[in-house]
């Protein structure tokens, strides 16, 4: 099943592209809330926040690999370690975050 | 200093609240007639149904939840919660992360879950409930976690 799989493909890259921005410190959109300034960074200071360059990055990732896999026309792989691979990925993410708030508290 | 979407932070802080309960009652419907299929029992107009209501209920509740995010980030987390309770304020940035994630599994789970044959496979409804299952999940928790934070300062308030 072709949605099955651009879901997963998606779900999965979009878990990488959720995550790698930020920990690599790669460039970001980055916006000011008190400024009111759109940036382009990989540092953000003060009241300044890179979360929605980080879902952008998410995003174009998910959707990227989604259109690839849905146009693709190479023999799909087994969806139970399709489905396996992009929850450990998401289950990945969970558990930084998770661990980020417990070494904050 | 005046904040982006300011102004209205309070009506937009309850249509994201109404369209985040859609989501979390929709989302859930929808993983459950998910397993209902992977366990062979006939699901798939329900899955067609709240698919539709799941994916346009969380996307909307993102929508507006990132439009109130620069308020939040001057008026409460700036003003108050970093210095009152910054564990809070961390417990506010991991439902960030959750509600994003959330959001990619259920809009995944809804679009291969309206395609879903009766005769399908059984890894493939295993799959769709996998991934309607943890993202009704993560919809619950980013769900309470943003109401404890809005029960301790919400948004729109001083």
């Amino acid at each position: 099943m072709r949605e099955l799989r651009a879901s997963l493909w998606g779900t999965a890259a979009f878990a990488l592209g959720y995550l790698l921005p930020g920990t690599l410190g790669l460039p970001t959109l980055t916006y000011d809330p008190v400024a009111r300034t759109v940036g382009f960074s990989a540092r953000v200071s003060g009241v300044a926040m890179r979360y929605y360059g980080d879902l952008l990055w998410a995003c174009a990732a998910g959707l990227g690999a989604a259109a690839v896999v849905w146009s693709s026309r190479r023999p799909p792989r087994p969806v139970g370690v399709l489905a396996a691979a992009a929850l450990s990925l998401v289950a990945l993410d969970v558990a930084f975050y998770l661990s980020r708030l417990l070494a904050a508290v | 200093m005046t904040v982006i979407f300011e102004s209205g932070a309070r009506s937009l802080l309850l249509v994201h609240a109404v369209l985040g309960f859609t989501a979390v009652f929709a989302a859930t419907h929808h993983a459950a007639s998910a397993i209902s299929a992977a366990r062979g029992r006939p699901a798939q107009r329900q899955l067609r149904r709240f698919g539709w209501m799941a994916s346009g209920s969380v996307v909307g509740q993102a929508l507006f939840g990132l439009a109130l995010y620069p308020a939040y980030r001057v008026r409460v987390r700036l003003a108050d919660l970093e210095r009152s309770a910054p564990a809070v304020a961390q417990l506010f940035d991991l439902k960030e992360h959750l509600s994003a994630l959330a959001l990619v599994l259920v809009v995944g789970a809804s679009f291969a879950g309206r395609a879903l044959q009766r005769d399908a496979p059984a890894a493939e409804s295993r799959a769709v409930a996998a991934l309607s299952g943890t993202g009704a999940a993560l919809v619950w928790a980013a769900a309470l976690m943003g109401l404890y934070v809005t029960s301790r300062h919400p948004v729109g308030t001083r």
